[in-house]
């Protein structure tokens, strides 16, 4: 890793992408206090994680690992029973209960962790990482391999999390979830290529465009808007995608110039290029 | 010490979940005391000879002749009871052969299984995570030296001759079962651990664990050869010796124990 100096703030997501080997990982566990960064600081609510505060500092994080990593011949509430009082909770098995009703597996606390699907299973090990309400929760991979319908919940389990003013940073391959849930994102390969929101990254990478749909054949009007002054126009079918610099300002000029030369305009809209782009987009840049 | 409780907990939980991991143990235990009821009765049963009358183990009658709580014994009893004494050194090791399977894992283990890195996510101190994988080991094979014990002693006083068992009630043979034994299986399962801490392979740590095995195994031979003998002080030394060590051992394994090593390289 190599100069990763970034702040996170109360109640933001924050995205970690990256190619495998990227550091993500090693970058999630140096937050969580497992690594110690072989320069510079990570500092928590102010105070430093070093090797003598980290064992106190880890009881304000969650750490969720990119496999569940639950012992397999324990039942669920065994499970969470041990780390429930590894965290030292006042009243352990009270705060069991109530996360097994919080995560849906009231009815499997009495199963043995290796009888359990994969969905289960992250369903335990997210139960485990907030038991102990951590302010900073730190999610390696959270939706990897699951079905579409537990990906879903994890996802709005990450949105509540956020309204619950915690602080979050996850790791992710996949790109149209953290597209979906993250506050910023940043690109890393050993350090960062990008760190941003993800508008702002596309906007600084490809420039802002606005899609136009007509009610006619769109390649009529792409001379209408080149006469306007406009150099990038795509048309395509029934639309035109004009990239501008400055979206306000150009936006009512281009619908002017249209509907004066007979244009039947359908919608306008913000083009959004998908954070795919953007990666990619930085991926093919040289290290 | 809620922690380390709280994993401990954990460990014997894992434990009676899969009981094959003791039963090794209680094999080996169970054939280990045979011997000594093959060589001090059955053998002299069915040879017909009595083992008093033999010159080799005149160094029995000796030792014993003079003892005030065997004072008296008829000479084939004192005989049995010096074979059953010397074998309780061997007897005491057993369990801790078997416990050393549950230390060799302790932490490869939960490498292998990928359940170390939540632990090590927890505020529970590499101190507290030693300790508690320790005692997982220790606490088994305590019970069963115990249990092991109580069987042996059972055993002497239902099928050897009268008072022999009194051998096994003496100070010194207490102080080997209940002291210098668990001292030295401390000793063993903490270097179990310590290895565990620092090899991908559990077989590692098992062996290097097992190497305690061969100062008891000489001090059990010196002792029978009649070269060596377990005195008071003797013991008390060899006591003294085991808590140092046994507190090394804690030092070394926290110097060993690289969070960072363990994370990183584990495949």
């Amino acid at each position: 890793m190599d100069d990763l100096s970034f702040a996170l703030e109360a109640g933001e997501i924050f995205a970690l992408l990256g190619p495998n080997g990227a550091g993500k990982t090693t970058t999630l566990r140096m937050l969580a206090g497992l690594i110690e960064p072989t320069s510079g600081f990570i500092r928590v609510g102010g105070q430093v994680l070093s090797r003598h505060a980290a064992p106190r500092l880890r009881g304000r994080i969650g750490l969720l690992t990119e496999t569940p990593g639950l012992w397999e011949r324990l039942t669920v509430r065994q499970n969470l029973l041990v780390y429930a009082r590894l965290y030292r909770l006042s009243d352990a098995a009270a705060a069991v209960d109530e996360a097994l009703e919080a995560f849906g597996l009231r009815d499997r606390g009495r199963d043995a962790a290796v009888e359990l699907s994969k969905g289960l299973k992250q369903r335990v090990a997210l139960a485990r990482t907030l038991l102990h309400r951590p302010d900073i929760v730190l999610l390696d991979e959270p939706t990897a391999g699951l079905d579409p319908e537990s990906a879903r919940d994890v996802r709005e389990l990450v949105r509540r999390l956020r309204s619950e003013r915690r602080t979050i940073v996850i790791s992710s391959h996949n790109l149209d979830e953290v597209e979906r849930i993250a506050d910023r994102v940043g690109v890393m390969r050993a350090r960062f290529l990008a760190l941003d929101t993800p508008a702002a990254l596309h906007a600084r990478l490809f420039g802002a465009r606005v899609r136009v749909s007509l009610r006619q054949p769109a390649a009529a009007f792409a001379d209408v808007l080149a006469r306007a002054g406009f150099a990038d126009i795509q048309a395509q079918d029934r639309m035109l995608s004009i990239a501008v610099d400055d979206e306000e300002g150009a936006t009512p000029t281009i619908v002017r110039r249209l509907v004066e030369s007979g244009a039947e305009i359908v919608s306008v809209i913000r083009e959004q290029a998908r954070l795919e782009d953007v990666y990619l987009r930085l991926m093919e840049r040289r290290p | 010490m809620s922690r380390m409780l709280a994993l401990l907990g954990k460990e014997l939980s894992e434990l009676r979940r899969n009981p094959a991991l003791v039963v090794p143990a209680v094999i080996a235990g169970g054939l280990s005391m045979l011997l000594p009821f093959i060589v001090a009765i059955i053998v002299p049963a069915a040879t017909g000879e009595r083992l008093s009358e033999s010159s080799d183990l005149e160094i029995a009658l000796e030792m014993y002749g003079d003892h005030p709580a065997l004072r008296g014994l008829d000479p084939e009893a004192a005989v049995q009871a010096w074979i059953f004494q010397q074998f309780l050194v061997l007897l005491v090791l057993t369990p801790v052969a078997g416990a050393m399977s549950v230390a060799a894992y302790s932490i490869v283990g939960e490498k292998q299984a990928r359940t170390l890195e939540p632990l090590l996510a927890t505020p529970l101190t590499t101190f507290e995570l030693l300790v508690a994988k320790v005692c997982g080991a220790f606490v088994p094979a305590l019970v069963l030296t115990a249990a092991t014990f109580l069987v042996y002693a059972g055993g002497v006083m239902m099928f050897a001759q009268p008072g022999a068992v009194r051998a096994l009630l003496l100070p010194r043979s207490l102080a080997v079962t209940f002291v210098l034994g668990p001292l030295a299986a401390l000793a063993a399962l903490q270097l179990a651990v310590c290895v565990s801490s620092r090899v991908n392979d559990a077989r590692s740590a098992q062996q290097i664990g097992a190497l305690v095995v061969l100062p008891v195994t000489a001090a059990f031979i010196l002792q029978i050869t009649g070269m060596f003998q377990l005195t008071g002080p003797v013991m008390a030394a060899a006591a003294l010796v085991l808590v140092g060590v046994n507190a090394a051992l804690m030092l070394l394994g926290i110097r060993l124990f690289q969070r960072e090593s363990i994370l990183t390289r584990w495949k």
